[in-house]
Parts: structure tokens; sequence; C-alpha cells
């Protein structure tokens, strides 16, 4: 494009299209009509979160149905994915882009939203490959160059085959054919986020997505940029698979307080009113015209609502005794500036606790003129938790030193989700399952036999525990250690840790990075509960269905979460010791060897005879000294030199 | 050392065991100066063995210099000069066979000839680098008889004589007549030839293949006649109708690799207003493949296409009241492009060195509707599209009426499938202006105007002629300069690694440059193309090699930084004790000859 703008530009106007009047000839052959057309869909989750933090989670989603012409002719679904995914066989990725980390105690880690979109600090890319065994690293390796061009980020540096690994079963979409990757130093920045943009029909020029603005989103406390892509298998013979390419933002925002003759005192357990200006200063003009959906979500969550019914008994204890949802949800303890287009209550089959609650609003009935500007005003204080997952994790480092040290993951029982597992107490030998996946970099030399369990603060045989693990030890400069386990823990369990010793390995010079004194970090480890699910079930409605984020909440995955990153100091050289050290061995050596040549040239009769005759001639006192002083010292030295060959 | 150096002339004693060079005292001799003079030879032990540490010192040294030396790939880079001055001497002549057929006439064939020579090489303008040798047949068809000039050309015997007549020219129907000259000529000739026919309308075509033919009237017709061949001949058939200076001929929009992306974007400026679609599928089977496919021995073309949203363009159209339209004129063009909002993207499925040619149809967007493109001399291009050389070209598509749909702005349409016929009618003009042919089929020479019948698949037969000499003729050049900058790139850098795979990658690129050299000189056009791209892609890839890059983490200071420290304190003990030995072994040498002088002169 750069060429445009050169002066020697040289533009012909085609002067006129006489050229070829019967050049062309259309057949009239009728395709097969492609019924299934590219689709996109754009959504926008809200939640008020305990910590008086709103969750803002963006949900655009395009489709291309399977074609023959997938890759090459395209309508709305992005040209770069489909030609990406045509060239590498990708049959599933996922690429995240994540600043901040999600907190699981104040934020929940039970609901959908953490289980799939709180991702690790940095850059987070897997991808599962349609390709033979033997050509899947290739592939891996130029999809990692194209991404990091297409993303603007580093992501080449998981080229390395010490960077990525292939989990067996404990990662999720688990496929022998799946490769994952960390880079958990990526810096994330509006970079990152205008490339991602560039993917949607509309950009941020119209719909949902005008709500991104820069300086709101990256202020806030967590972000994540996901994308995530799955090819749908193939119609028929000769199609090329269709794609569903799915791009989220999560960011969780603090909202200016609108505070409106509140006490003070009162202030901090108040929960801030705020409106989507507040947050993201702007406001929704109207849809994509592209978007074939375009809704806006305000989600209340179980414990909110189970906070809210029991202030509203409490209200209207005496008043009212028989209450129904309907009404009760009509007259809530908060205000909305816009009435809802439907309200879902969620199918509460497993949980006690209460039922999420859903408003929806249809963006498609604001205009320019009438703008979307959903606000939510508190009329009373509210407070209540999250939902945890079962067992809340973290990861730490122990030991001290350059030399070794250990690594644990610490497990400790959420009292929340005593409820749900009271349940299954009565059995016998109730279980909780527990996947472990880690990768560790090679140069943190993990001892796998140093693996101790310990459950309620007591040591366990790890074979009672752990009920199967694998292994895959790290090779020097080749490849990452792997470790992938399921732990069996009773569900009456308080608190659970694993320990793992290492020692801390050295690197060659030139592989350490920029900023060595920084540390090394070892990647997150994930955290996952396969008996557990983190699904939300609303009425089956077609209006549900129709939503990709309904339906994506819908679908029945583990609940995930991920521990931190930890940061390992690594003995770092001096940089500059290498060319000290040669300069103070060499400069020894030619000590030596010039001293030894000397030796070897000396002529010790001639020196004896040479200093009679100076002794006989007497020259003067002053000279006699500094000679005889000088053929001792000589004679030290040469003495020394002799014993030392 | 010094003191070493210093004991000749030390006072003489009777220790000689150390077993040296020691003189004796000389009792017998009352001439014996001990200052100057010895009696025993000097030994050569101790020079013996400081010499030896010197030799294996410098024997070391060039083990040292053996395996700090880098890994160099031999280069031919003798043959690289050879290429580009072969190349350079206008040595790529390309052989051209051209067939002169007079129907009706009955002058002499020989003297039609050398008119014909004459006036060619009047009309020939010296391409500085690649140049045509042609050979010229004269056959004059009186009806009765055909007489040949030169009598045994071996170009000349496919036509039969009396095979065609000048009645076959009375029709109108152009094409029908060059579908008839196809059988006359030999299905497969490479030859080029005109034919000349007496009769009542005037005309002049160049047919589809490699065929012309000029009906002349009454009158000078044979004048006429001749310069009207020669003309056809050079301007048409050797350098493709263009005019000169329109675009640089070397200008060939092809990648290095030999591969063009065609990427084409409907671009809707303001989706609010309307949203186009449209059927690219069918445009790129019924129409697009037929030109890919004639164009397949010069290059390789896929087809991608996209529709982008949100794009306006970067500069503004101002209302013309007598229009009723939204004009934009030519000197703003160059604003025209938004390479912001255009995201129009180089294509994954290409390689690194494609060439990506974008052809972008612009829907405007209700507030600049109908927006037209004004020439420099005021007239509103008909096209309403233009071109960038080596970057694309661009459409102004104006919706029907201008008429927004206030009920359901939304639905997305589709553009008419004449639109879209029309739209790539120009754009299939444009793709030939961006290779440097004309987009109209009248060529207007210094003789008057021909009238060129243009081919359903875009370029006609003798187009592609053109087209593969000159890319031939680029290809080459190309791959000689690139070679050319390599072997000085190489020659000047001594520490730079050369992998074994830049050698191979050359030696390969030069034998495809020969075999392109020798099919070029036999008139092979299509294959001389063909391996003239391989020669330059391989010639680039050599050149873009990513292990030319690890010249600069292996820089002869480090070298000298690392062996310093031992080497120069040790070779500075080493040096200066042979050079001390060695001068005092000469002191004592000329002591001793000095004594022994003084004795066989007393003897």
């Amino acid at each position: 494009m750069a060429l445009l703008q050169r002066p020697f530009f040289v533009l012909l106007l085609v002067l006129t299209h006489q050229f070829m009047q019967y050049w062309i000839a259309f057949g009239s052959v009728n395709e097969e009509g492609q019924k299934q057309e590219e689709e996109f869909n754009e959504e926008l989750l809200l939640k008020p979160l305990p910590d008086r933090k709103v969750l803002a989670h963006f949900h655009f989603q395009s489709s291309a149905p399977p074609s023959t012409s997938n890759g090459r002719h395209h309508h709305i679904f992005p040209k770069a994915i489909s030609q990406l995914v045509q060239k590498f066989r990708v049959k599933e990725m996922e690429l995240s882009f994540t600043q901040g980390r999600w907190n699981y105690e104040s934020w929940g880690g039970f609901d959908p939203i953490p289980s799939s979109n709180a991702k690790p600090p940095g850059v987070e890319l897997w991808a599962v490959f349609d390709v033979p065994q033997h050509q899947i690293d290739a592939s891996w390796q130029n999809l990692t160059h194209t991404l990091s061009g297409l993303f603007c980020a580093s992501i080449n540096f998981l080229e390395s085959t010490t960077t990525y690994s292939a989990p067996e079963w404990s990662f999720p979409p688990a496929s022998g054919n799946l490769r994952y990757g960390t880079l958990p130093r990526e810096a994330v920045c509006t970079e990152n986020l205008t490339p991602w943009l560039k993917l949607l029909p509309c950009r941020d020029k119209a719909g949902i997505a005008v709500l991104l603005d820069r300086p709101s989103i990256y202020r806030g406390f967590y972000h994540s940029q996901r994308l995530h892509l799955t090819s749908t298998g193939s119609g028929s013979e000769g199609m090329v698979s269709g794609i569903i390419l799915e791009q989220t933002l999560t960011v969780v925002l603090q909202p200016n307080s609108q505070r409106a003759g509140m006490a003070y005192a009162s202030e901090r357990h108040i929960q801030p009113s705020w409106s989507l200006t507040s947050i993201f200063g702007k406001q929704v003009s109207g849809t994509c015209v592209l978007a074939k959906s375009s809704n806006v979500y305000l989600l209340l969550d179980r414990g909110l609502v189970a906070e809210l019914e029991h202030l509203h008994k409490e209200n209207e204890k005496s008043a009212e005794n028989g209450f129904t949802s309907q009404n009760f949800w009509t007259k809530p303890s908060f205000e909305l500036s816009a009435d809802p287009d439907r309200i879902f209550i969620e199918e509460n089959s497993l949980h006690s606790k209460g039922s999420s609650v859903l408003y929806k609003f249809q963006v498609e009935k604001y205009s320019e003129s009438e703008p979307f500007d959903l606000s939510l005003t508190w009329k009373i204080p509210v407070v209540w938790l999250s939902q945890q997952a079962p067992l809340h994790a973290s990861r730490f480092l122990m030991g001290s030193g350059n030399e070794r040290g250990a690594i644990a993951i610490s497990l400790k029982s959420t009292q929340l989700s005593e409820g749900f597992m009271g349940a299954n107490a009565d059995d016998e030998r109730c279980d909780l399952q527990v996947n472990v996946f880690q990768v560790v970099p090679w140069y943190v030399k993990v001892y796998f036999h140093s693996l101790q369990v310990f459950v309620n603060q007591q040591p366990k045989a790890i074979s009672d525990i752990i009920e199967k693990i694998h292994v895959s030890p790290s090779k020097d400069k080749v490849s990452p250690g792997v470790m992938e386990m399921v732990l069996k823990l009773p569900c009456k369990v308080n608190s659970a840790a694993l320990t793992i010793e290492f020692d801390k390995g050295f690197l060659h010079i030139d592989e350490y990075p920029p900023d060595a004194n920084q540390g090394f970090d070892i990647p997150s480890a994930i955290i996952s509960f396969p008996n557990f699910h983190a699904s939300m079930i609303f009425l089956k409605d077609d209006s549900v269905n129709k939503s990709p984020l309904l339906s994506k909440f819908q679908e029945k995955s583990p609940v995930m979460s991920y521990t931190e990153a930890l940061l390992v100091p690594l003995t770092t050289p001096d940089f500059s010791m290498p060319y000290n050290v040669i300069t103070i061995t060499c400069t020894v050596f030619a000590l030596y060897f010039g001293s030894l040549l000397n030796v070897l040239r000396r002529r010790v009769a001639e020196e004896e005879r040479f200093l009679k005759e100076k002794a006989a001639k007497k020259t003067g006192r002053l000279s006699l000294l500094l000679s005889k002083l000088s053929a001792k010292l000589r004679g030290a030295w040469n003495e020394g030199s002799l014993r030392v060959s | 050392m010094a003191e070493i150096s210093e004991a000749h002339d030390s006072d003489s004693s009777k220790s000689t065991d150390n077993a040296s060079e020691a003189p004796t005292q000389p009792e017998s001799e009352p001439e014996f100066n001990p200052k100057l003079m010895r009696k025993t030879k000097p030994g050569l032990k101790r020079l013996f063995l400081t010499f030896s540490v010197l030799f294996s010192f410098l024997l070391g040294l060039q083990f040292l210099w053996k395996s700090v030396e880098i890994y160099r790939s031999p280069l031919p880079f003798r043959e690289i000069d050879s290429l580009s001055t072969q190349l350079g001497s206008d040595h790529l002549i390309f052989p051209l066979h051209f067939h002169a057929l007079f129907v009706g006439f009955d002058s002499d064939p020989d003297r039609l000839r050398l008119s014909i020579l004459s006036e060619i090489t009047k009309l020939t303008s010296q391409n500085p680098k690649c140049s045509h040798n042609y050979t010229l047949s004269v056959t004059v068809d009186s009806g009765s008889h055909c007489l040949h000039s030169p009598t045994t050309s071996p170009h000349s015997c496919s036509y039969q004589c009396g095979s065609i007549t000048a009645i076959d020219f009375d029709q109108n129907d152009d094409v029908a007549i060059d579908e008839r000259l196809v059988p006359v000529f030999g299905g497969k000739t490479n030859e080029y030839s005109v034919v000349v026919v007496k009769g009542e309308s005037e005309r002049a075509v160049v047919g589809k293949n490699r065929r012309a033919w000029v009906v002349v009237g009454s009158g000078r017709e044979v004048e006429i006649a001749v310069v009207k061949v020669a003309e056809v001949l050079v301007k048409v058939f050797v350098n493709g109708g263009r005019e000169e200076g329109s675009i640089r001929n070397e200008f060939m929009p092809v990648g290095a690799d030999g591969r063009i992306v065609l990427s084409f974007n409907l671009l809707n400026a303001d989706p609010r207003d309307w949203v186009y679609d449209w059927d690219f599928r069918k445009i790129d089977n019924n129409l697009l493949a037929p030109m890919i496919e004639a164009l397949g021995p010069v290059a390789n073309i896929s087809v991608e296409s996209q529709v982008l949203y949100h794009t306006p363009k970067a500069s503004f159209s101002y209302w013309d009241q007598q229009l009723q339209s939204y004009v934009f004129s030519t000197k703003d063009l160059p604003f025209f492009v938004n390479s912001n909002e255009w995201h129009l993207d180089t294509s994954i499925a290409a390689g690194g060195r494609s060439k990506i040619l974008q052809f972008v149809v612009y829907v405007p967007s209700a507030k600049e509707c109908p927006l037209l493109l004004q020439l420099p001399n005021g007239e509103i291009s008909n096209t309403n599209g233009f071109i960038s050389p080596m970057w694309g070209g661009v459409i102004v598509w104006n919706p029907q009426g201008c008429l927004k749909d206030d009920n359901k702005p939304t639905a997305r349409r589709t553009i008419p499938m004449q639109d879209l016929e029309n739209m790539f009618e120009v754009f299939t003009g444009q793709f030939r202006q961006l290779f440097g042919f004309k987009s109209v089929n009248i060529y207007a020479g210094a003789s008057g105007v021909w009238n060129l019948l243009p081919s359903e698949r875009g370029f006609t037969e003798w187009e592609l002629d053109v087209l593969s000499r000159q890319h031939t003729c680029f290809n080459l050049h190309s791959c000689a300069s690139t070679l050319g900058s390599l072997s000085r790139l190489v020659q000047s850098l001594p520490r730079m690694i050369i992998m074994d795979e830049i050698g191979k990658q050359v030696k390969f690129s030069l034998e495809a440059a020969k075999l392109a050299q020798s099919n070029a000189s036999n008139g092979v056009y299509e294959s001389s193309a063909a391996s003239s791209r391989q020669a330059r892609s391989l010639a680039e890839d050599a050149f873009f090699h990513p292990s030319i890059m690890s010249v600069s983490y292996y820089s002869f200071e480090h070298c000298f930084a690392v062996y310093s420290p031992f080497f120069l304190p040790v070779s500075m003990h080493v040096v200066l004790a042979a050079l001390s030995e060695r001068r005092r072994y000469r002191k004592e040498k000329s002591k001793y000859l000095a004594w022994k002088a003084k004795a066989n002169a007393a003897s």
C-alpha cells in the first residue's frame, strides 16, 4: 500500500470498456445452492462481581460452512483464518493473550466464564492438527510463525522444541495430535488487539465492538483476548471443512462509582452503580449490520441471586407469603435503565444454592438517535460470594539459593462447594478427581521420585492418592518436562499438597534471555476437575440455541483453573566473565610458557663467570648492591620455575 | 636475556662442564683476545631448541587458523560473471519468422521482400536488453501460380498455393476469416503471417492467432500494403502493440517465485447504507479460469476473494450539479486507496515472494453516491476505474439509482450478474494494462488503424508470445543481476558462512538460465519462459537464504578477543628468544672464525 503514496505513482484511467464485447460467455450452470451461509454473531455479557468490579465478556463468532471455496472466496469470514486452517490442517486451535491474573477467590471459579476464559498471563497457544504424526511438529512450527505475523506478537518463540509440549490426556481436548505452549512473559497491548479486531467484519466501527475503547479496557484488572477455532467435519467428498471462529475478550473493570447521597461508612459494602458509559466511556449506537444476532446480556450469578432472594423474602415476609420468581424479578432490588427483552432463569437441577438469572437486551432496537446505554443502579447494599471450584489451587516455590528448590501445588477446599459435595458424601468411598498438568522448562530439573503428597497436612503414600501419572522427563536443550497426574482425593479433604524437588540447571552463555537476572518463568499448571462441569442450563428455547454464547454456556466442559506462573531465579553469570576467564588463563599460560623457554635457554656457568668478573671489578657499592640483588632475584625466580618444570 | 648476550665479554674460566660454547682460556696463544675470539665452535643446542619452538608455534598457527575458518561453499563466480556479460552483450536473441502473402498481386516477390525489409529496419527500435532476429519470406499468389522469395525458405512451404482468394475476405465477419486462415497456414506454426488482398472495403485486422490481413483498395495498393505489413509485423507482433513509454517494459507483475495471486476485494464503504455481495465463485469458474490457463506459461496464478466492510476512501469528492453526481478528480487518485481502513492483507496461502495484485470494487456509501471518476480533460471515465502499476486496479461501482432501502437497510443484496460481467471486462482490461498491453482493441499506427480481434481468454496467442519473450528476457536479466549481487556480496564479506544449499541453488539457477537461453534462441518460448522463471526464483532463493544472516554472529573481533590474550605474549617470548639466540650464535661464530683465521695465520 505504501506504493500508492510514492511520487512516481502512475495512474492510468481505463478509458473505455469496449474491449471484448463478446468476451464473456456465461455458462448457465446452476451450481448446487449453498444454502448455508457464512454467519457472524456478536454478544456481550456483563456481570457484577462481588468485589465491586464488573466483568465484561465480548463474544464474537464467525462461522464458515463446509464449502469447496473455503480459503479462497469469503464474504464475512476472515480469509486469513480460513487460509491458515487450510494450510496447516488445523482441527482445533486456541490462542489467548492475557494480562493480569484471574482472581479465582473473588471472581469465582465454577462458571463457564472462568473455566474457559480465565487464562494464564502472557500467551497461551494450543492446536490440534489433522496431519500424520511425524508432520505435527513441522506444522506447529509453521503455525507459530504465521500467527506471530498475524497478531504482531512473538509467538514464533514457541517454535523451539524446548517451549512446547505434547500432553497425552490431562489437557481437556486431549488428543495425540495436540501441541501446547505458553509464553508467560509476553506483554499484551493494543497492537495485538488491532489485528484481532481486523478479523471481525465490522472491526470496531459498528456494533458491540464499538465499546472496545483502548484506554478503558487496558486500564482493567484483567484482560484476556482469545481466539478459538474449530474446523467442523467436511460435509461431503471434495468439500473443505467448515470453520467456527470464536473470538472472546474478557475484561474485569472497576466502574467509576456513581454515588448519590450514600453514607461514606457504608460505601465500602455497597455495590457501585454503573453504566456502559461509565465503564467504557462509550455506548452502543446500533448493531453491526452483518451480525445475525447482536445481544447484550446481564448475568446475575447464583450467589447474588440467592442473596437477593433472601433479602426480598425478609422485606416482604409480612406482606406476602407465596411469591413466585416471576413477580420477584419484576420488582428487584436494583434498577435497570432499559427493559430486558427476555429473562432466562437457570434450570436448577444440581445446585441448591440458587439459579443464575440472565437478562437479554437486543441491540437491534436501538439506533444512533437512541443509543443503548445499559445502567444498573443498586437500591440496597448486597454482599455475596461467587461460586468456587471445589478446590482452590495455588502454586509456590520452596527452598532458597541458586542450587535447588521445590515446587509445591497446594489445593485448598473451598467451603462453598460443600453443598454439592455433600450429595455424594453418604457414599462409602467418595472421591474427588483432580487432573494436574504441569510443564517445566528443561533448566528446572525436576526429580520425579521426590514427589510427595500431603492430604490434610498428613503425608500419604503416592499410590493411595495418585491414580494415574504420566511423566515425560525433560531433555537438556531439547524438550521440557511434562507431568500429568490424576489425583483421587477423598471428598472431605480440607487441603492437599504436592511437592516436587528440582535442581537448577546451568545454561550456556548464549541461551540466557535479555535481562536474565529477572528470573525464569515456569508456566502455569492446569488443575481441572473432570467430574464437575461448568455449565448453565437454561430452559430449552429457540433463542437459547440461536445464541452462540448461551449454547457455549450449556456445553458441559470440565471446571478448570490455572495456577500462578512461577519465577525461578537461576544463577546468572557475569556476562563479561568468559572474556575475563580467557584473559586470565591465557596470561598465566603465557607466563609459564615464556619462563619455561627462558629456563631452557639459560647458561648458568656463563652467568656465574659474569658475576665473578663483576665482583672482581668492584665498580662501586651501589652498583654492586644492585647487581647482587638482581642476581638473587633472578636466582630465586629461576629456581622457582625450575621446580615448577 | 640482555645479561646472557652480555656474557661474551665475561672473564673466561675453566668450567666447560655446561657443555656449551663457553670460550676456553687460550694459554698457548698470546694474541688470543677472549673478547673477540673463541676456540671452540659455538653450540647449536639452544639455537635449535628455540627455533624448533618457533617453528612448531608457526605450524600450530596454521592449524588454529584452519580451526576457526568458516565454511564457505565454493560459488561459481566466473560463470556468474560470464552469464551477466553474455546477457549484457546482447546474446539473447529471439528468432522470429515473418511471412507476407500477397493474394491477387503479380509483383516481383523479391522486390516486395526488400521493400518490406527496409520498412522493418526503419521501424525497429533497438531494445537495449533483448533483440530479435527475424527472417522474412514473401509469397505472391497471383491466382494461377505462386512466387516465393526467398525461393527455398523453410517456413513458407506450409502455404498451399491458391488456398485463399480475395472472395474469402469480402464478408464482414472477421472472426470467421480468422478461423478460415488457421488451416491455410498450418495449425501450429510459430511464424507470423500477414495476408494482403485487394478488395472493396479497406480494413486491417489482426487475428487471435498469429495472423493478420489487410484489404487494400485500388490505387497505390502495393506501397501502402508494404508499409502496413512492416508496421503490423514490428509494432504489433513483435512489440505487442504497446506505445513507447506507457509502462516500462521491465515491469512484469510476477513474483520472484513465478506466482501471481489475484486478490479480488469488494469494499462496502458503509454497510449501514447498503450491503452488497457477489457470487464470485461463478466469476472465477467462468471468466477467470480461461485467462489463468492461457497465462500458464508466464505465471502460476491463483485467485482469492473477500468482502470487506466499513472501508471509506481516504479523500473527498465534490458534488457536481450538472452531472448530478459526486466527482473525484484524477489528481486526487493517489489518495483514493485508504491504506488504514482497507485491510486487503497479503495472502497466507501464497508463498513469501509471490506477487499479489489487488483488484478492488468500491461500493460508495449513500452520501457519496453516485461517485464518478473524472479524467484530466474533464470527461467522466467510462470504466470508472483506474490502475496502479504493480499494485492492482480499482473500480467504483455505483448501486442502481443509489436508492437506500429504508425498510430493510441491512438486507444483503447481490450485485447483478450483468454489472459483474461488465466489471470483470474492465478488470481484464486492467490486468492487461498491468502487463503493459492496451485495454482497447484498436491499434492506431502511423499507417492507419488496425482492428485487433480480442480473444475470449483475455490474451491472444501473439500477445502471449510477446509476454513470454518479455518474461524470459526480464527473468534472465533479473536472475543475472541477483546472482551478480550475491557474488559481489560474498566476495566482499570474507567472514560470511555460505551453506552448501546456497551453492547448489546458484548452480541450478545457472543451469536453468543456460537452458532458457538455448530455448530462447531456438524459438521455444513457453519452455524458455518456464526455465527462466525457475532460474530467477532459484537465484532469489539463494540470495534470501536465511543462513546468509549468520555473518553477524561470528565476527573477526570476537576471534581476536578470544585468542590474543594467549598468543600475543607467547609469540612475543618465542620470537624474541629466537632472535636473541640467532644473534648470539652469529656473534660467537664470528669470534670462532676470527680465532680460526688467526690460528691459521699463526701456523
